[in-house]
């Protein structure tokens, strides 16, 4: 019995006479996308809460979409990625009038999706850091107590609320990490390892590992080879995309000139005795790249290189 | 079936072109995307120059230092050994200036067997064991084909057969849809002509599917000589004929022919595919056919999507 399993964070693209696709318009490109990444060895999917609108016009509800995976080899839907675009007039976790509308749109998600046994309700926890900067720690509290109510929340679907921080994220330094996870709830707050998110902000993320293992509930595994070394988490509008430092941040496992030392990650996995889940993304590989040969490749390393160190 | 069977992949999916696919880096991606699906073989396909580094075994030489170096690598990869190699004997081959050769020809026998050489010997060292062959030319370049040309074509492959049987690798006849041997009557006799101890049958299912054969009456009737398979899918059977007309290498296998079909070949189970899959694979089981099912997926326009597909295929459908 492994200790680890492995689960895929959709952001898909598929090739189509009409260009790039995702799965949730079309049944077919939703059978191939299935069939591919159970191909390489994945048992679960994580995906955007939204999806439920699309999954649930294709299957009839989210509960058949769900079966559909099993019959194709993939176990459960294990993760969500709350999508909220945050807002200070209406939802934004530092503006402490907006927690209220945080909490109850985050309820009636949820709600949704309480036929699953989903593991992990991952969240950015602060705004784009352009739009909160500066960063002062009483919007960090804020923010720590919006979590609190949303984790609180969550745990009564029997779902943890696991804090990820983008690069472009306004709690992205490893101070301000720190203080976020020492102001929130152990019982409600998690911690979600995204390895190149935080690599690409100059924090190494096996370091941070050690730092909150007791509070880390999950992990994406991708790859990066910038270091963001212009400000780019700053930059307006976007910092993901738009940023003039480069067109591509992310790459999956293995890649050349990779800068997440992952078999470092995986001994301290081990030492701290992890189990459970491990999502591997590699979100905008299609720049530049091909969502199938990257998710390939990530496997091939995730079985050949690191399931030698933990498995 | 596990246990008997092996699963392997073509790589020449990579190389639509002659200058596709010549870096080491494409080389282990690709490995790495077919060792990812869970197959463990793969078959390399006979090419000329210096934009063929997986061409042939100087090639490689040349690119990875030794066979051993480039079965290494492999292995390291997760990819057990090259399991086969195709060739085909009409081709040109710049490194021995030859502008292709005919088996047709009874003065070409002594050359195509000589240039077979380093193949088998390769594929013996990497663990190989069938080198696929074109049997005959193209339909509308053989033209008739009485039962003297048979003979000779025959003879040539008992000859290559013998130079390879040493090694332990095996020539195994593969019909491509343009191939004169994809006809019922000339496979018969070809088949007929040439000795079962020297020569097999590969069994490509798209191929045979295109021109208009069954794959799975072709195993039915041929079951003793199938030593290697090829799974593809495909949507169409070229009942026009367009295969057997002048130049339907670029006519009809790269323009389309006169339906404009933008792709002849899919990975297995492909909604439309004509390929009766699981009815082959109760046949291959039945006979506990002890082989490699080579899965190939040339034409297509994302390899690794294919490769993933086909993977899925094999593991989920096939229950390889």
């Amino acid at each position: 019995m492994s200790d680890l399993k492995w689960s895929y964070m959709d952001h898909w693209r598929a090739d189509t006479p009409r260009g790039p696709m995702t799965q949730y318009g079309s049944r077919r490109l939703m059978d191939d996308f299935v069939k591919q990444i159970s191909a390489v060895g994945f048992e679960g999917l994580d995906m955007f809460d939204f999806q439920v609108y699309g999954l649930t016009q294709m299957f009839g509800s989210i509960s058949k979409y769900q079966e559909y995976l099993q019959d194709h080899g993939i176990t459960k839907i294990v993760n969500l990625f709350r999508g909220i675009m945050y807002d200070p007039r209406v939802a934004d976790p530092h503006v402490r009038e907006t927690h209220d509308e945080i909490v109850e749109s985050t309820r009636r998600m949820l709600g949704m999706w309480e036929d699953l046994q989903i593991e992990n309700l991952i969240v950015m926890p602060a705004s784009l850091y352009a739009d909160t900067a500066p960063v002062t720690k009483d919007k960090i509290r804020a923010a720590a107590e919006c979590w609190n109510r949303v984790g609180e929340m969550s745990a009564g679907f029997g779902v943890r609320t696991t804090g990820h921080h983008e690069f472009f994220c306004a709690i992205r330094t490893e101070e301000d990490i720190l203080s976020f996870y020492e102001w929130t709830d152990p019982r409600y707050v998690s911690f979600f390892c995204d390895t190149a998110q935080h690599c690409i902000a100059g924090v190494d993320p096996v370091a941070l590992y050690l730092r909150l293992h007791d509070r880390c509930s999950g992990f994406h595994f991708k790859d990066t080879r910038l270091v963001d070394t212009t400000q780019a988490f700053a930059h307006r509008p976007d910092a993901e995309l738009m940023a003039p430092q480069t067109a591509r941040w992310f790459y999956e496992m293995g890649t050349e000139g990779g800068l997440v030392d992952f078999p470092r990650l995986m001994r301290a996995l081990k030492e701290h005795q992890f189990t459970g889940w491990i999502t591997v993304e590699h979100d905008k590989a299609n720049i530049g790249g091909d969502y199938a040969e990257s998710t390939a490749l990530s496997m091939w390393y995730a079985k050949r290189v690191l399931a030698e160190i933990y498995a | 079936m596990t246990g008997t069977i092996r699963l392997g992949y073509a790589i020449s999916q990579w190389k639509p072109n002659f200058d596709d696919f010549t870096r080491r880096e494409q080389h282990v991606r690709a490995l790495k995307v077919i060792a990812a699906c869970g197959f463990t073989g793969v078959e390399l396909r006979a090419g000329t120059g210096r934009w063929d580094p997986l061409g042939r075994p100087a090639s490689i030489a040349a690119s990875y230092g030794t066979a051993s170096a480039f079965a290494g690598l492999l292995r390291q990869i997760g990819i057990e050994t090259v399991c086969s190699w195709y060739f085909d004997p009409g081709e040109p081959i710049g490194e021995e200036l030859s502008p292709g050769r005919s088996v047709l020809d009874a003065g070409d026998h002594k050359a195509i067997t000589e240039s077979v050489k380093p193949f088998a010997e390769f594929l013996a060292a990497a663990g190989g064991s069938r080198l696929v062959v074109r049997p005959l030319p193209s339909a509308w370049q053989a033209g008739r084909l009485d039962a003297d040309a048979i003979a000779t074509a025959a003879d040539g492959w008992n000859q290559v057969g013998a130079a390879t049987a040493g090694l332990g690798v095996r020539v195994s006849l593969h019909a491509d849809c343009l191939s004169a041997a994809a006809d019922a009557k000339i496979l018969n006799a070809l088949l007929a002509a040439t000795d079962p101890a020297l020569a097999g049958l590969t069994l490509d299912t798209a191929e045979l599917t295109l021109a208009g054969l069954d794959p799975v009456a072709v195993y039915q009737r041929y079951r003793d000589r199938v030593d290697h398979v090829h799974l593809k899918d495909t949507r169409h059977v070229d009942e026009a004929g367009e295969r057997l007309r002048p130049h339907a290498e670029a006519a009809m296998l790269q323009a389309g022919g006169a339906r404009g079909v933008g792709r002849w070949f899919y990975e297995c189970g492909t909604p439309g595919g004509l390929v009766d899959f699981p009815a082959l694979l109760r046949e291959l089981r039945a006979d506990r056919y002890p082989g490699w099912l080579v899965f190939e997926s040339e034409q297509t326009p994302n390899p690794a999507r294919s490769v993933m597909l086909n993977g899925w295929y094999a593991r989920h459908v096939l229950r390889c």
